[in-house]
Formats: structure tokens, sequence, C-alpha cells
């Protein structure tokens, strides 16, 4: 059994507000995939419920065999799920190097004791740091970091987590376009490593370069699929960005 | 550089060997009196650090641990003969079982919600403690028996104990500030949500951070009634002494090890001195008000505490008040 995400018929709403209705959706193990939409079609509702932020009121989700729904977002992060949040979010008044250990799986009761940062997560969390080009900012504290450095300190530190899935929310909002180029080779060198990738983004340059295949959203649920030119081309697509 | 790490690891042993010896030149009297409560006081401060300072979960409830602490050693003593000092440690584990139930349910809670139900914990205890009168006394308190030692000589073992337990406290709250669940704490105090979606099990971690720290409260209440040979629901679960607690915290500085320390080292000798020169009849009203001026002054002027505000100091100069957001970048943006 591979490592796919596959979520059918999922609802979620909010008292009166449908964010979810019957939304199904498959993400192949390996693959770059784009979920897009307008502002309040669901995407990042749906990424609350497959990590254990929102309970859905109905539906199946999966993750290879394992059963999502029902689980803390720590219990999916041991399945080997990580996330990135819409507005970054970092431990701000701890260093950098802290931030990274901090998503370090721990096991059981025995292991909470254990020294805050051991030799060979020092390591791993230093090459990490390396390979996004921020190690020289180890010591210092996170929320002293631009936006751009912490958005890069967010990604490092959700793989610190070893997942097999990474699910970025709107990872290129923000950044300039020199930052961008860079975090799109960083994925694109993740995936070829075998790390499968869910992506929110509304930067259409960055989905359309980087992803296949492409989802999108429209009132809680998914209208199109398909390469970025085939949704590109596809007339609900622009219904949903473009009508009422 | 080397003999300024030699001092900062050497100081705390040396306080502990000249603690050790203060009892052999003075074995009695208020200077003694003084240090005990100073070192109980700072142990506990140093337990509700474990949680209020580390995990940012601040509790009203350390006193009700206390008291029911006391209430627990007491009836130990009186109805089976067990003398506290034995009873004291394991009195701390209840303490700690209770801890966990009651963080079960009330760590469901963030912020203000958690602040009352800690609350009401307390006064459900002392209420509790007040109407089982078969049992506790009721208002009447219990008596405990007195130790079998000379008067003067009476304060030497609580002393030790109280700074046994001060020991004790400042070595967990290091190996917790240097272990996986420490940086845990310190991440769940940051920002909850992200630390469990950075696979931290936080339920578990604050109920255990619970657990662990109010067992310094129950253990000290435990030889506070003996010490002083009775208890009443008045005198254990008085809420000051988890207001103390908190301003200690505050003052020394919150989530490090030796802020609570330094806390209570200042604020009880102060507090003490200010009710010794003080009429009796004022005493207990001033050192009220005075402690609420402290507080406001510490909210006000010295929020990040006396040791964080010292290391930023050192470091940088002024203290850096503005938001972080506002600070300008200690570096360049990368790319």
């Amino acid at each position: 059994m591979t490592d796919d995400l596959a979520i059918h018929s999922v609802a979620k709403s909010f008292g009166g507000i449908t964010a979810l209705s019957d939304c199904s959706l498959e993400v192949r193990a390996g693959s770059i995939t784009a979920l897009i939409g307008p502002n309040g079609s669901g995407k990042t509702t749906l990424f609350n419920c497959v990590t254990g932020f929102y309970r859905p009121e109905q539906g199946d989700m999966r993750f290879g065999d394992a059963v999502l729904v029902g689980l803390r977002p720590n219990e999916v992060v041991h399945l080997g799920i990580a996330r990135t949040f819409q507005v970054t979010r970092i431990f701000k008044n701890m260093t950098v190097l802290e931030n990274m250990i901090v998503p370090i799986r721990q096991l059981g009761l025995r292991t909470l004791f254990t020294a805050g940062i051991k030799g060979h997560e020092r390591q791993r969390a230093e090459e990490l740091l390396e390979f996004f080009g921020i190690a020289f900012l180890r010591d210092e504290l996170a929320g002293r970091l631009s936006f751009g450095q912490q958005k890069l300190l967010e990604l490092a530190a959700a793989l610190m987590a070893e997942p097999k899935l990474l699910m970025l929310d709107e990872p290129a909002g923000g950044l300039n376009p020199v930052m961008i180029d860079r975090l799109t080779a960083y994925i694109r060198e993740l995936n070829a490593g075998g790390m499968t990738f869910l992506i929110i983004e509304h930067n259409m340059g960055f989905v359309m370069q980087l992803c296949e295949p492409v989802l999108v959203m429209h009132r809680g649920r998914v209208i199109a699929r398909g390469t970025p030119d085939a949704v590109r081309a596809n007339p609900a697509v622009l219904d949903a960005y473009l009508g009422d | 550089m080397r003999i300024d790490r030699r001092w900062r690891r050497g100081w705390p042993w040396a306080g502990l060997v000249l603690f050790l010896l203060v009892p052999l030149v003075q074995p009695e009297g208020f200077y003694l009196d003084l240090l005990m409560f100073t070192f109980m006081y700072a142990a506990m401060s140093v337990g509700w650090d474990i949680m209020g300072g580390y995990a940012g979960y601040v509790s009203l409830g350390h006193v009700g641990f206390f008291g029911l602490g006391s209430y627990a050693a007491a009836l130990l003593l009186v109805h089976l003969g067990l003398p506290v000092f034995l009873t004291a440690p394991l009195v701390g584990v209840m303490a700690s079982i209770l801890g966990a139930g009651l963080g079960f349910i009330s760590l469901r809670t963030r912020g203000p919600a958690f602040v009352i139900v800690t609350l009401t914990f307390t006064y459900v205890a002392q209420l509790l403690m007040l109407d089982l009168k078969s049992v506790t006394g009721g208002s009447k308190g219990l008596f405990l028996p007195l130790l079998d030692l000379p008067a003067n000589l009476v304060i030497v073992p609580f002393y030790y104990a109280m700074l046994a337990l001060l020991v004790i406290a400042v070595l967990v709250s290091v190996a917790i500030r240097r272990s996986k669940f420490g940086l845990g704490l310190i991440a769940i105090r940051e920002d909850e949500g992200k630390a469990e979606a950075s696979g931290v099990n936080t339920s578990l971690y604050k109920i255990l951070a619970f657990a662990i720290s109010v067992w310094f409260a129950g253990t000290a209440g435990a030889l506070h009634a003996q010490y002083l040979n009775y208890v009443d629901p008045d005198l254990a679960f008085e809420l000051i002494i988890t207001l103390n607690l908190i301003i200690m915290s505050l003052f020394g500085s919150r989530g490090i090890v030796w802020g609570p320390v330094l806390g209570a080292f200042i604020i009880y000798p102060l507090s003490a001195y200010l009710i010794f020169l003080l009429p009796s009849r004022l005493a207990g009203q001033v050192h009220l008000v005075a402690l609420g001026i402290v507080l406001v002054l510490v909210v006000m002027f010295l929020p990040d505490g006396l040791i964080r505000s010292y290391q930023a100091w050192r470091r940088k100069g002024p203290i850096d008040r503005r938001p972080v957001e506002a600070r300008a970048s200690i570096v360049e943006a990368a790319g």
C-alpha cells in the first residue's frame, strides 16, 4: 500500500456556513499536488481536517492504510503528515535550533526526559538549516528573523518530523521572486527524494511551474483536476474564479 | 571566560554549602525561620514555574495542593502515627496524582478559564476540609503532636527539609529545562496549536507538568503543618500563598530555573521584614497592599522579570519593548 492521501465525501460546516461539502480528492504518493481555488473555497478547512485540527462531520480520510478521522494533530504528524500554516507559525521566543528540535518524534515517556538536543539531532537540524541557507542563524531567537527566513524555518522544522506528506499552506505568500525560486528548487529536490507535497497557493506562476496535478476547489468541493494547462482551460475553473 | 563559567556553575553549590552551615552557627531565631520559609517559597515557586513559566499555564490552585498536603500529613500523623518527615514526599505524590486528575479536566481549558478552574479547586478543597468536621475538625482545625526535640532546636530539621525540597526543585527544573519535555512545554507556551502540529502530545505534557509542579506544593504543605503543629482551613488554603508564588516567579523571571528562586529570596525576606516592622494590627493588611503594589509594578515596568531584563541589558543595552515585528531584523533577508 502506497502512502496516498484519500479523502472521500468529507463535510464540515461552522454554524450555518458550509465549508466542505461532499469533498473528495486523492493525493498520489510522490506527487506535488496543488490545491487552488478562490478565497473561502474550503482549502484551509480541508487542511485542518486532514491534520486533526477540525473533525469532519462526515466522510472518510485515509493516509495509506491509516484512518485520519478522529486523530489529534500530534497523532497525524506521527503518521508522516506534516504541515505549515497560512500565517507563518514559529516559536518566536525559542532559538532557531530549538524550533528545529521540537518536531522530533517522541516515543513514549522515556524519551521525554532525554537531552533536549542530542548530537545527531543537532546534526540533522544543521543539515536542514544549511539546505535552506539559514544555518548561520541557528542560535538566534526565531522571532528576530525576517519574514522570508521565518517561512524557511517553518518549512525546515516541518521536515525534522521526516514526513512522507508535507502540506504547505501558501508557502510563497509574501515572498519575493528570488525567494520563490529558491523555494521551488527546494521543493523539487525534496520531491526527488520521495516526499509528497500538497500545496495551497494563490501564486499561479508558482503553481503552474511546480505542481501536477492541480486540484481546484470551489464552494467546499473539488470541481476540477488535471494538468496545469488542462485546469487553466477548464471553463468551470474560470467560472469559479471570475463568476458570481 | 573560564572563570566566568566556573563561577556560574559553582555559585549554587557554594550557596548550598553556606546554607548547610547556617544552623550550625545559629540553630534558632528569626533568621533561621526566615531562611526556612524562604526555601519553602522558593521551592514552591520553582514548582509553580514548571507549569506557569515553562508551559505558560497560570495556576491559582497550588495553594489547594498545599492545603491538602497539610491535611493529609496531619491526618496520617494523628490517626496512624506516621511521622511527617516520612510521609511528606508521599503526600506530595498524592498531590501529584490528584493534580494529574485535575489536570486531565482543567487542562482542556486555556487562559482565564484554566485560572478560574484552578481557583475553584482551591475553594472546593477548602470547603471540603471545613465541612468534613468529623475527620478534619472543621474550622477548629487539627493539632499535631510536637516533635520530640528541645524547643530551641525544633526548627533545624524543618530548615534542612525545606532546603532539601528547594534543591530537589532546582534539580528537577534544570532537568526539565534541558530535556525534550522542557522544550515541548516551552513550545506549548509559545503556540500550543503549532506545538501540537509539530507532534507534541500537548495533553500529556501539560498533565505531567502539572503533576510534577504540585508535588512541591503538597510536600511543602505537609512539612508546614508539622512545623506549626496545627492546620486549619484558613491557614492551609490562604490564597496569598499562591499569589506569593506568582509574584516571586514574575519578579525573578518566569520560565528560567533561577528566576523564581531569586524572586523568593528577595520578596519573602522583604515581606517578613515588613510584617516584623509594622504593628501587628496593621501588618496583614499593609503586607497585602505592598504585595499588590509589587505585582502591579512588576507587570508594568519589569514584565520580563529581573534575570531576563538583566540578560537583555547585558546583551544589548536597554530592553527593546517594541513588539518583535517592529524591531529591526538583526540579519538581512536571505536570498
